[in-house]
């Protein structure tokens, strides 16, 4: 190690008495310590100590200067250009930047790069052999283990080490050696799988069957239907796919975003003379300078934000807010030359707050005395500003308790559970003139690039929004950010490009996750168990802005001829609240399959019995569903899953401390149809190409798009190019939302192919430099009928009441999803939407100190994300049908494999220990306390 | 991060040397092991110090060395080789089990026993930067606050639990710690390491600035025959223990001629219960005996209003533990 010989003689210069020692120990400097109380003065950038290390990156022998500072992940990333190593938390928590050092496993972002000296270094872009993917990698592509792709590398890392150390490792033993490696996407099992089986070049089989539904059977096809690894999974597997951090362009600068430590505070004043002053700040903007306003931040209503709304709305949120309503709403940010001098600077701002009084729950916030967070109290209103409760009534709920044998009432919660995708929010925006260019991880191109124009006041065509890759969705990812808002505003005052990239922690706090809710349930049934009447009042938290509807979903999936709904959705003054994979789907469906289900048991009925004589057989008992496969679905996983066997009639009636229970749900889901576009264009040499304006969130859309192209055109999917995420090169999407790509962009591609071969077969095929280009925008509707996906979740669970530890033993997912266009991929968002659920169900929490109103649980570790060890084996059942809607009848599924979980989870437990779980998430705590409270142990 | 200075250390005298130089030239100086628990602060800027001491670079420091009084380990060995390591596998598993539990294989490969011992704690009120007792403040927000995971014994008046899987296992093995300083070295018993809010609210233990745990010497293997540590998560792995119980036997047929008791998770420091301790001594170990061990554990619990399920749980992890001697005593 060589210490550079600038700082050296600085400290030489800097210090008196320590300089006999430090000429003998060269490595000790003293330094001015920018940014420390007070503030004094602003450190000049060459003071910071640097230190030349020799290292081994990847076999080669490198020399490299370091600030010592710097990271290990930071180095490799931002002084390397190896940037296939990825940052999904920077604290030691998600393993998305493990690397080996010599050959073990370690967080790159958890060491210093000067630490390396004399060390090896391996990483992701170190696995390929002549440019060869290993075995394992080729195993990552046969069974499709990344999703979205950003854990990878982590993932590969660990398992590598593993495969070195074990070359025929166990599934288990698999589990415990990427236990520090978090996927968000909760492709576990495919990772174990492919893990297990590299070594062998042998692919692990599948836990999915495929049965054709009777109601309506699908037929064989050519390219549609089989297994295929996604186009771009080579990429995935290497770390060469580009994700917005990992984007650099000339020039480029670092921002960071100063956040409100209250939860509820009028901004007096705040002084940036400081800040300015340090030397490579190039631009600050604050709400002072910046009035600029987030119409995707607060969608009233969860309608799409266009002009109208945006005049009328009466609560607006802006890029920053005064006053600020929440522990991490923006209040400033900066733009400088490296990452830690603009992080520096957010340390030289002084902000004085006048705190304002706050409150957290949303059944408190609507009480009379509560502090009003908007003037017109805390009722969130609707887009068109009208200040009432969602509601749905059928028939008379009073007439339907009368005509009720017995009437139950319960209160459940849920909380709020963050999204937490691996790749935490960045975006880098350019101005080249006037026109803006922003690469953001968002799953929808063309939306973002509307609500960008929208928002900054210029026309569409002006904005271009990049999305190469991204690291996972999971909700409100459909729009644009106010990460892109701050990075192009920033960008536009300093007249350099600037790249935004949001801590971990501010991804928790300052952005959304699902909104929490407390519900009051009130139900009559006849002694058989028919039921007569259902009554709902529910509460949503939403935080300060309403970002998406609040609403609680569920009631609806019964056949009832007496219904009323009440759903509040509350401002507080908490983290906002947003879409998360079936935005109020698996919150609602708890509450109302747990309260079922306890219906069921007190009147000692098999819950199976009870969904098949009360599910729904109608949307909304009137309108017939295209095809119905529901029962299907319930029978079917019920005798693969030996639900009589596991099922406990008498709840909780295992002898000893460790008792099994079994717990359904079952899931109906929106599969509508609706408006995208797609363009296909064949050349004069026969190559064709496909352009849509999917990014793939992580659910695999490019290679859907493919296929079902491919199978329109009647050619392999290896000879139609998929070109994607760029306004300038592909049409509208609809956005990957609300599961609706595959059959609205999908059913797009299809007549775009129709249109081509129309012109073809009008023209010829092109020759020479002529092309014909297929264009479609199909906008399909369904008269008399309600398009819908179905399922049903089947769960056994031991627990340990002694020791309050709850864990799934058995799960199957039985899913109607349609056609299935790729089985592999299909597989993948089953196993992921399942493993999400049964997360929501046990651990995860964001969890409020309500004196200072601060969240304490932000981050992967503090939120209790599911790990390996936490995921079990799912089986998957997919009863295939063809409504002959959408392309070739495929439906909805990336939110659906989620939505039962949580609910069958819940059930499951209250099966096995005979107490009924009412709050989310079902932790040890609870447990522990409900059995002793029930065995009325000593405690 | 602020800006600091990295300094290797060569070998232990060094680190005693930057540390002193560090010191003498007015600027904090903060000791990493394998770092990845510093950094998280230092990103945090709950910590802000000038020069950062690495001590990896030290020679030596990560031995197990036998001896005749019995085990010295550095302090410097890694969780993985220590959890690996035969000789502790073999005749300390209560210290084997302890480290193999800890977060996650890439932090057990650069995360050593000595800051395993010495983290600082895991309370979300100190990790988010409340301005607590830990953090130069006057409260603990825990005691009116979100106290789920905190003290059920032994707070007051901070409430915060050891965040150590390793310090209970030490304390039961009774283990002895070699601190070497720039006032010199000196040995602690581990039991008398850990110090109560009560002595110092700002610390976990008798550490002084300037000082580090240079080794921990164990006792001749003869001492505990059997030995083990159980700890429950709030999911599977890298969370700290809700409870944890570390049991080191020495068992002559099915009797108990000596025992150790000591709990994570339930107190500020490594909490040891000498009246369950004295409840095995001299008797045959049974089922029924472990469940009056059980109760016996949890007699002083003092919860707070969130951490009422801790007592069911010690009493249960407790019963639980001894219970796995039973069955292949």
């Amino acid at each position: 190690m060589r210490k550079r010989k600038i700082s050296r003689r600085r400290f030489l210069e800097g210090t008196g008495a320590a300089l006999t020692a430090a000429a003998a120990a060269p490595a000790l400097r003293a330094q001015q310590r920018p940014g420390s109380a007070g503030g004094a003065t602003a450190a000049p950038a060459a003071a910071v100590p640097r230190t030349t290390i020799n290292l081994t990156i990847n076999g080669a022998s490198k020399r490299v200067e370091v600030e010592d500072r710097w990271t290990l992940a930071e180095a490799l990333r931002d002084h390397l250009g190896l940037t296939g190593t990825k940052i999904g938390c920077d604290r030691g928590e998600c393993g998305a930047c493990t690397v080996l050092v010599d050959g073990k496993p370690t967080y790159s972002c958890s060491q210093l790069a000067v630490w390396m000296d004399g060390r090896s270094v391996q990483t992701v872009e170190g696995l390929l052999k002549n440019g060869e993917l290993s075995a394992l990698q080729r195993s990552f592509v046969a069974h499709d283990a990344p999703q979205c792709g950003f854990c990878t590398s982590g993932q590969l890392m660990s398992a590598t080490a593993l495969l070195n150390a074990t070359p025929h490792p166990t599934p288990e033993q698999a589990r415990v050696a990427m236990t520090g490696n978090i996927c968000r996407c909760s492709n576990y099992n495919h990772y174990v799988a492919a893990t297990v089986a590299a070594a062998n070049g042998t692919h692990s089989p599948q836990r999915g069957e495929r049965f054709a539904s009777a109601s309506s059977p699908v037929a064989a096809m050519t390219v549609i239907g089989h297994d295929t690894s996604r186009i771009d999974a080579v990429e995935r597997v290497s770390g060469k796919a580009k994700y917005t951090a990992d984007v650099t362009l000339p020039g480029m600068l670092y921002a960071r975003v100063l956040r409100s430590p209250h939860p509820h505070a009028r901004v007096r004043a705040i002084d940036l003379s400081k800040a300015r002053a340090l030397p490579g700040v190039k631009a600050i903007v604050t709400h002072e300078n910046c009035d600029v306003v987030w119409g995707a931040g607060s969608i009233s209503g969860g309608a799409q934000y266009n002009d109208e709304i945006k005049k009328i709305t009466k609560h607006r949120r802006y890029a920053f807010n005064n006053p600020v309503r929440f522990v991490g709403d923006p209040v400033a940010a900066v733009a400088a030359v490296d990452r830690h001098i603009a992080e520096e600077a957010l340390q030289l701002i002084a902000v004085d707050y006048e705190t304002l009084p706050f409150v957290l729950d949303p059944e408190e916030a609507l009480k009379a005395d509560a502090v009003k967070i908007w003037p017109e109290g805390n009722l969130s209103p609707t887009a068109r500003n009208e200040f009432q409760p969602i509601g749905q009534k059928r028939g008379s709920v009073e007439d339907g308790f009368k005509a009720s044998d017995k009437v139950f009432e319960e209160r459940f919660s849920t909380s709020f559970v963050h999204n937490a995708q691996m790749e935490p929010r960045s975006a880098v925006a350019q101005w080249e003139g006037d026109k803006l260019t922003v690469y953001t991880p968002t799953g929808g191109v063309a939306n973002c690039r509307t609500d960008m124009a929208r928002d900054l006041g210029i026309a569409p065509e002006k904005v271009r929004i990049v999305c190469q890759y991204m690291g996972g969705n999971f909700g409100n990812k459909n729009q644009n950010q106010d990460a892109d808002l701050i990075a192009a505003m920033l960008a536009k005052q300093a007249g350099a490009p600037v790249k935004l990239e949001l801590s971990r922690k501010e991804d928790f706090i300052g952005m959304h996750g699902r909104w929490p809710t407390a519900q009051y349930y009130k139900v009559g049934v006849k002694s058989d168990g028919t039921l007569q009447a259902i009554q709902m009042r529910g509460y949503s938290g939403m935080g300060p802005y309403r970002k998406n509807s609040g609403n609680i979903a569920g009631v609806e999936i019964y056949q009832c001829p007496n219904i009323e709904t009440s759903i509040s959705p509350v401002y507080t003054n908490r983290t906002v609240s947003g879409n998360f994979r079936g935005p109020e789907f698996p919150q609602g469906f708890f509450g109302i399959q747990s309260m079922m289900d306890d219906v069921a048991a007190k009147m000692n009925i098999d819950p199976v019995e009870f969904i098949l004589r009360n599910m729904t057989r109608k949307a909304g008992d009137q309108t017939p569903y295209t095809n119905y496969s529901l029962e299907e679905c319930i029978r079917k996983g019920a005798e693969a899953f030996e639900w009589k066997k596991r099922w406990r009639a008498v709840p909780g009636s295992d002898p000893g401390p460790i008792k099994r229970g079994a717990g359904v749900s079952f899931m109906a889901f929106r599969a509508g149809l609706g408006r995208s576009s797609a363009v296909v264009r064949v050349t004069g040499q026969g190559k064709y190409s496909l352009h849509v304006g999917v990014t793939d969130v992580g659910a695999g859309a490019k290679t859907t798009m493919g296929l079902i192209g491919a199978e329109a055109l009647g050619i392999p999917l290896s000879q139609l190019e998929v070109v994607w995420g760029d306004t300038d090169r592909c049409p509208y999407s609809v956005g990957e939302s609300g599961s609706r790509t595959t059959i609205m962009t999908g059913y797009a591609v299809i007549e775009a192919v129709k249109d081509l071969k129309k012109q073809i077969a009008e023209k010829g095929l092109p020759k020479g430099d002529e092309v014909l280009i297929g264009t479609a925008t199909p906008n399909p509707t369904l008269q008399g009928k309600v398009r819908s996906t179905f399922g049903a979740h089947f769960v056994e669970v031991e627990v340990d009441t002694e020791l309050g530890r709850a864990h799934v033993t058995k799960y199957l997912a039985v899913h109607d999803c349609g056609r299935i266009i790729n089985p592999l991929t299909a597989r993948s968002q089953i196993l992921g939407g399942a493993q999400m659920g049964i997360g929501m169900a046990l651990h995860e929490d964001l969890l409020y100190d309500r004196r200072s109103g601060a969240p304490l649980t932000p981050g992967y570790y503090g939120a209790r994300i599911s790990t390996h060890r936490d995921a079990p084996d799912i089986d998957i059942i997919f009863i295939e049908s063809d409504d002959g809607l959408g392309p070739f009848g495929a439906k909805s599924m990336g939110e659906s494999s989620k939505v039962p979980a949580p609910a069958a989870v819940a059930n499951a437990v209250a099966n096995a220990i005979g107490v009924r779980m009412k709050d989310l998430p079902i932790t040890r705590d609870k447990i522990v306390a409900a059995v002793a409270a029930r065995t009325g142990a000593r405690s | 991060m602020k800006a600091f200075t990295n300094a290797n250390a060569r070998d232990l005298a060094h680190a005693v040397t930057l540390i002193r130089q560090g010191r003498d030239s007015r600027n904090t100086v903060a000791i990493a092991g394998g770092g990845s628990d510093l950094l998280g602060m230092m990103k945090e800027r709950l910590v802000t110090p000038d020069v950062v001491v690495h001590l990896r670079t030290a020679k030596n420091l990560d031995q197990v060395k036998q001896t005749k009084d019995g085990v010295t380990i550095g302090g410097l060995i890694t969780l993985d080789a220590l959890s690996s390591h035969p000789l502790v596998r073999k005749h300390y598993a209560v210290l084997a089990e302890a480290a193999e539990g800890v977060a996650t294989p890439q932090i057990r490969n650069v995360a050593t026993l000595a800051g395993n011992v010495n983290q600082r704690p895991w309370c979300w009120y100190y990790r988010n930067g409340f301005k607590c007792l830990k953090n130069g403040g006057t409260t603990c927000y825990s005691v009116n606050g979100e106290n789920q995971f905190h003290a059920i014994f032994g707070g007051g008046p901070s409430y915060i639990v050891h965040p150590s899987d390793t310090a209970p296992a030490l304390v039961a093995l009774d283990a002895t710690f070699r601190i070497v300083g720039v006032d010199g070295e000196r040995r602690v018993p581990a039991a008398e390491f850990f110090v109560l809010p009560t002595v110092d609210p700002a610390r976990e233990n008798v550490l002084k600035d300037g000082e580090l745990l240079a080794e921990i010497v164990l006792p001749a293997r003869s001492a505990f025959s059997r030995s083990t540590y159980h700890k429950v998560l709030d999911r599977e792995a890298w969370t700290h223990a809700v409870v944890s119980a570390a049991v080191a036997l020495d068992i002559n047929k099915d009797t108990v001629r000596s025992a150790r008791v000591v709990l994570g998770g339930v107190a500020p420091i490594p909490w040891r219960l000498p009246e369950v301790e004295k409840l095995l001594t001299g008797q045959r170990l049974t089922t029924d005996l472990a469940a009056r061990a059980g109760e016996a554990a949890v007699a002083g619990a003092r919860p707070l209003a969130k951490n009422g399920y801790k007592v069911p749980l010690t009493r249960n992890m407790v019963k639980r533990t001894l219970e796995g001697f039973v069955r292949t005593a």
